[in-house]
C-alpha cells in the first residue's frame, strides 16, 4: 500500500496554508497618520522607583532657563503618560510646527501637580534626545508645518533621575 | 397540547404497570469485552439490547456488563465511535459472556446519540448532532472544555460564548443560547444564563455531544440554538490512577510595538485522579491546577479544581450517580484594548496586547461548583424511571479600580422523566422538570426566578423509518410573580434510502431572559447600562433538511440545509434617556426585546479515510445567512482536520494538523463606539503524539502560524501556544 497523500490532500493543505499566511491584525503606527508632531523609541533601565506616578515626554522651543520655564513653556502643556514598565518604549506627542531645542523624558513622582513651579518637586529629568553630532548636547528637532519627525529616540535610566536644578534655576526644592 | 402530555403520561404509566406485571423468567447477566480487532480494548462503546431500556457503556479497559436480564435469546448490540456495529445474539440462562470485536470505520460517527431524544438509542438522529470524543480531546492536547468543543463542525466559541449555527453572537457573557449539561444536568449559570467551560476538568470528559439547533422541546429555555451535552467518564472497576502534566510558551508578540514583557509567557498545570470501584460501588476523586502568564498584558490567570464521581448500583435494576465539581479561577482581567484617542494616558494602550493603565491591577476571583445525583431504575426492558437533582453555584467579583462588583447565583434543579418501550418500535419519554434560580449581586440586585415543566416525546419507527414528535410546556415566574407560558413542540424524522439517510425536523425553541439581562446596572463601553425587568422571552422556529451520504467507499458527507425565524431577540439598545429633574438627555445601553431574525443556512460535513488506517481527514463548512446582518455572525466558517498514523491505528507516532477559517464579522455591537478592528480567523494548529503502553506524550502547537487576529473588538485572541503534555495511566 502506498504511505503517499493523495494530491487532494495536499491541495486542501496548500489551499490551508496559503489562507492562513494573512497577516491580521497589523500595528497601528507609532506616528499615528495625521500626527503632527514627534514620535521615536524610549529604552529604559534602572529599577523603577516604587513612587513612581507615570513618565512622560515633552518638548521646548528654547532651553528652559527657569522652573517656571519648566512647568510653562513645555509642550504639550498637560503631556501624556508613555509605557515604561518594559525595556523599551514607543511614543508619539503631538506638537505644534516649530523647532525645538530639548525633548525631554520626564519622571513623575505620586502626588498632585498644581502646573506651578513648585511642580519640580515631583519632577525628575529622566533622559532627553541628544544630539547625533555631540551626544552630550540636546537634540534640535524640527517639526514642519503638517508633518512628523520620527525616530527621536533617547534612553530612560531610572537609577539617574536628576532634579531641575540640574538644568535650571529654582526656587522650589 | 395538555391533552396530548396526559395522554403521553398514561401510556407511559400503562406501559409501566404491564412491565411490573408480567412475571419474568429466571437471567442474570452478560459480562464481556469490546475490542479491535489489535485486541486493544475500546473505551465508551454502548452496549444494549435495540428497542429496550437495557444499555451500558465499556469502562477504561473495555469491559461491560449488562444486567437484569431475562432468560432466554438476546441479541447484544455493540458500537463505538469510528468502528463498525456489531450484534451477537446469546442464550441466556444464568450469567453468560459476550465479547466484541470491533471493525476500525473511520467515517462511523454516531452509534449512539444522547441528546437529541435525552433516552440514548441506536442509529442516526433526526437532528444533527455532532460528537467530539474523547479521543478527539486527547488527540488535541486541549486544555479546557471550550478548546475541545470550538474544534467541532458549525461551532465557533467567541470569547467563551459558544455559537452553534450563528445562534449567539457575543453579548459580554450576558447569556447564552445553548443550552450546557453536564451528564444531562442543565448547568448554564443561574444569574447571566451563560457557561462556565472551566466547571470541569477536561481530563474527566468522555465525549462532548452537539445538538444543532432548537432542542426546547425536552429540554426547555437556553436551548434555542442547541444543546451542548458533556459526558464524564465513569468510574471503571478496579483500581485505576491517571496523572496529566502540562507545560507551554506563548510566542512573543511579532511586532516590537506591542512587546509588553520582557520575558516569555508560560503555563504548567497537573491533573491528578484516583478511582476505584467494583461492580457495586465506584468512586473517583480528581485534583487539578494551571497556571499562565497569559498572552497579553494583564493576563495571568491561576486554576484549581476538584471533581468527584461516584455510583452505586443499588440494586440489579436501581442505579444511582452521584458527582460533583468545584472550581476556583483567580485571573487578571486582560481589559480591552482602546481606540486611539480615547484612553492614550499611555500612548500606547490602542495597540492590541496592552491594556488601559485605568484599569491596570483589575482581576477576578470567579468560584464555581456543582453537585448532582442520578438515580436510574429499570422496571422491565419495557420501562425504566429516572430522577435527578441538581445544585450549581457561581460566585464572582470582579475587582477594577472604577468598580468592585460581584454576584453570587444558585440554581436548583429537579427532573423526573419515565422511558417506556411497548414495544420493540416505540419509545416513549415523559417527564417533568423545574428550576429555581436565585441572585444576589451588587449589577444585577437580589432577585429570583423559577421554571416549571413538563415534556413527552414519542418516537415511532415504521419500517426503516423512524418519526418523532414531542413537546414541552415551560411556566416561568419572576420574583414569585404571574406566570408566562411558553409552548415548544417538534417533529423529526429520518428515512434510510437508497444512497445515504434524510432527516427533517422542525421544532420551536425558546430563552427565557436571563435575570442579569432584566435587572443588569452597571456601566459598559463609557455607557450607564440600565435594567429591563419587562424583557420577554426568546422564540424560534427551526427547521433542518440533512442528508448523509456515503461517497465511494472512504468519503462520507453529512449536509444540512438549516432556517431559523427568530422573534423577539434580546440585543443591547442604545437609548436617549432624558432626566425628568434637570431634563438632560442621557445616552444609556439597555437590554430589549427588538430583534427578528432570519438564520439560514448550510452545515456540511466530509469525512475521508483516503489511506485508511493511516491517514483520516475531515472538512466541516457553514454556511450563514442572517437577515437583518446579525452582530459576530461570520458569513464562512470553515475547520479542516487531518491526522496521520505512519504505523496505523494504534501505532506509537501520530501527527495532525486542523485549520480553522471564520470570515470577517459584517456588523459588531456598538460599532462607532469601539475600535472596528477584525479580521477573519485563520489559525492552523498542529500536532504530534507518542505513545507506549500506560504513558503518552502529546505536543501542540495551538495556532502555529502566529496569526495575530480578534473574535470581539478590542480584545486579542491567543497567539502561537507551544504546549507539551505527558500522561500517564495506572
Amino acid at each position: 500500500m502506498s504511505l503517499r497523500p493523495p494530491p487532494a490532500a495536499v491541495l486542501v493543505a496548500v489551499v490551508a496554508a496559503a489562507m492562513a499566511c494573512d497577516a491580521g491584525l497589523e500595528p497601528e503606527p507609532i506616528c499615528a497618520r495625521g500626527l503632527i508632531g514627534v514620535c521615536g523609541t524610549i529604552r529604559l533601565s534602572g529599577t523603577i522607583p516604587d513612587s513612581t506616578d507615570n513618565v512622560f515626554v515633552a518638548a521646548f522651543t528654547s532651553f528652559p532657563q527657569t522652573c517656571n520655564d519648566l512647568i510653562l513653556n513645555r509642550q504639550p502643556f498637560i503631556p501624556s503618560s508613555v509605557p515604561y514598565t518594559d525595556s523599551v518604549a514607543l511614543y508619539s506627542i503631538e506638537l505644534l510646527p516649530d523647532t525645538y531645542e530639548w525633548v525631554v523624558a520626564v519622571w513623575k513622582k505620586v502626588g498632585d501637580l498644581t502646573l506651578t513651579a513648585q511642580d519640580t518637586t515631583l519632577l525628575r529629568v529622566a533622559g532627553y534626545y541628544r544630539s547625533p553630532a555631540d551626544s552630550m548636547q540636546p537634540g534640535v528637532v524640527t517639526v514642519p508645518t503638517g508633518g512628523v519627525v520620527d525616530s527621536v529616540d533617547f534612553r530612560v535610566n531610572f537609577a539617574g533621575l536628576r532634579p531641575a536644578t540640574d538644568f535650571v534655576t529654582c526656587t522650589a526644592r | 397540547m395538555h391533552r396530548a402530555l396526559i395522554g403521553l403520561a398514561l401510556i407511559a404509566l400503562a406501559t409501566a404497570d404491564a412491565g411490573a406485571q408480567t412475571p419474568e423468567k429466571r437471567g442474570g447477566v452478560i459480562r464481556g469485552e469490546v475490542r479491535d480487532p489489535r485486541g486493544a480494548p475500546i473505551r465508551g462503546a454502548v452496549v444494549g439490547v435495540p428497542g429496550t431500556t437495557l444499555y451500558t457503556f465499556t469502562d477504561g479497559a473495555g469491559r461491560f456488563r449488562l444486567a437484569p436480564l431475562a432468560a432466554g435469546e438476546i441479541r447484544l448490540r455493540a458500537a463505538a465511535i469510528g468502528y463498525t456495529p456489531a450484534s451477537v445474539t446469546v442464550t441466556l440462562v444464568d450469567s453468560t459472556r459476550a465479547d466484541f470485536t470491533l471493525e476500525p470505520s473511520p467515517l462511523e460517527l454516531t452509534p449512539l446519540d444522547v441528546v437529541s431524544t435525552k433516552v440514548p438509542h441506536f442509529g442516526e438522529a433526526a437532528a444533527s448532532v455532532a460528537q467530539v470524543t474523547q479521543q478527539d480531546i486527547a488527540r488535541r492536547a486541549v486544555n479546557t472544555v471550550d478548546e475541545a468543543v470550538d474544534k467541532a463542525a458549525g461551532v465557533q466559541i467567541l470569547n467563551g460564548q459558544i455559537n452553534i449555527r450563528g445562534s449567539t453572537g457575543y453579548v459580554q457573557g450576558l447569556n447564552s443560547r445553548v443550552l450546557l449539561l453536564v451528564d444531562g444536568v442543565p448547568m448554564n449559570q443561574g444569574d447571566r444564563g451563560g457557561i462556565n467551560w472551566d466547571l470541569l476538568p477536561v481530563d474527566q470528559i468522555e465525549r462532548v455531544d452537539i445538538l444543532k439547533g432548537a432542542g426546547s422541546s425536552l429540554y426547555g429555555s437556553a436551548a434555542l440554538g442547541g444543546v451542548v451535552n458533556l459526558t464524564t467518564r465513569d468510574v471503571p472497576t478496579g483500581f485505576h490512577a491517571r496523572l496529566r502534566v502540562t507545560g507551554g510558551a506563548f510566542a512573543d508578540p511579532p511586532h516590537p510595538e506591542w512587546r509588553f514583557r520582557n520575558s516569555t509567557g508560560l503555563q504548567d498545570g497537573v491533573d491528578v485522579s484516583g478511582s476505584y470501584g467494583t461492580e457495586a460501588a465506584a468512586g473517583r476523586l480528581a485534583l487539578g491546577a494551571r497556571h499562565s502568564d497569559g498572552y497579553r498584558e494583564q493576563d495571568e490567570r491561576d486554576h484549581w479544581q476538584l471533581a468527584a464521581k461516584g455510583r452505586w448500583q443499588a440494586s440489579p435494576r436501581t442505579r444511582l450517580d452521584v458527582s460533583g465539581a468545584w472550581a476556583v479561577d483567580q485571573y487578571q482581567v486582560p481589559l480591552s484594548w482602546c481606540s486611539r484617542g480615547e484612553c492614550d494616558d499611555r500612548g500606547q494602550i490602542y495597540q492590541p496586547f496592552k491594556v488601559d493603565t485605568t484599569e491596570r491591577g483589575a482581576r477576578t476571583d470567579s468560584r464555581k461548583g456543582y453537585v448532582s445525583a442520578q438515580l436510574r431504575t429499570v422496571k422491565s426492558d419495557r420501562f425504566a424511571w429516572q430522577a435527578r437533582g441538581s445544585w450549581l453555584r457561581t460566585h464572582f467579583a470582579d475587582y477594577r479600580r472604577s468598580a468592585t462588583e460581584f454576584s453570587v447565583a444558585n440554581r436548583f434543579g429537579i427532573e423526573v422523566r419515565a422511558e417506556a418501550h411497548p414495544d420493540v418500535a416505540r419509545t416513549v419519554l415523559v417527564g417533568g422538570e423545574g428550576t429555581f434560580s436565585d441572585v444576589d449581586s451588587d449589577i444585577f440586585g437580589t432577585h429570583s426566578q423559577s421554571e416549571f415543566a413538563a415534556y413527552g416525546e414519542s418516537e415511532q419507527r415504521t419500517g426503516p423509518a423512524r418519526i418523532t414528535a414531542g413537546a414541552r410546556l415551560d411556566y416561568l415566574a419572576v420574583d414569585a410573580g404571574s406566570l408566562t407560558a411558553v409552548v415548544s413542540p417538534r417533529i423529526g424524522g429520518t428515512l434510510p434510502l437508497a444512497g445515504g439517510t434524510l432527516r427533517a425536523s422542525v421544532g420551536r425553541g425558546f430563552r427565557a431572559p436571563t435575570m442579569a439581562e432584566r435587572f443588569v446596572h452597571t456601566f459598559a463601553a463609557g455607557f450607564e447600562v440600565i435594567p429591563n425587568p419587562t424583557l420577554r422571552p426568546e422564540t424560534g422556529w427551526s427547521v433542518e433538511l440533512g442528508h448523509i451520504t456515503p461517497v465511494l467507499g472512504a468519503v462520507r458527507l453529512d449536509a444540512a440545509l438549516f432556517w431559523t425565524e427568530a422573534r423577539e431577540l434580546i440585543e443591547p439598545q442604545l437609548i436617549l434617556v432624558v432626566d425628568t429633574v434637570t431634563a438632560d438627555t442621557t445616552a444609556k445601553i439597555q437590554l430589549q426585546n427588538v430583534t427578528r431574525a432570519r438564520i439560514a443556512g448550510l452545515d456540511a460535513t466530509l469525512l475521508a479515510a483516503p489511506i485508511p488506517d493511516h491517514l483520516t481527514a475531515s472538512l466541516a463548512y457553514t454556511y450563514l445567512d442572517t437577515r437583518p446582518t446579525l452582530a459576530f455572525r461570520p458569513t464562512h466558517l470553515l475547520t479542516v482536520t487531518a491526522d496521520y498514523a505512519p504505523g496505523g491505528t494504534g501505532s506509537a507516532w501520530g501527527i495532525g494538523a486542523d485549520f480553522r477559517y471564520a470570515s470577517r464579522p459584517e456588523r459588531i455591537e456598538l460599532e462607532g463606539f469601539v475600535d472596528p478592528r477584525r479580521v477573519a480567523v485563520r489559525v492552523l494548529d498542529a500536532r504530534a503524539s507518542w505513545t507506549s503502553g500506560p504513558v503518552e506524550v502529546r505536543l501542540l502547537v495551538a495556532n502555529a502560524l502566529n496569526y495575530i487576529y480578534n473574535l470581539v473588538p478590542e480584545t486579542l485572541a491567543p497567539v502561537r501556544t507551544i504546549t507539551v503534555t505527558a500522561a500517564w495511566s495506572y
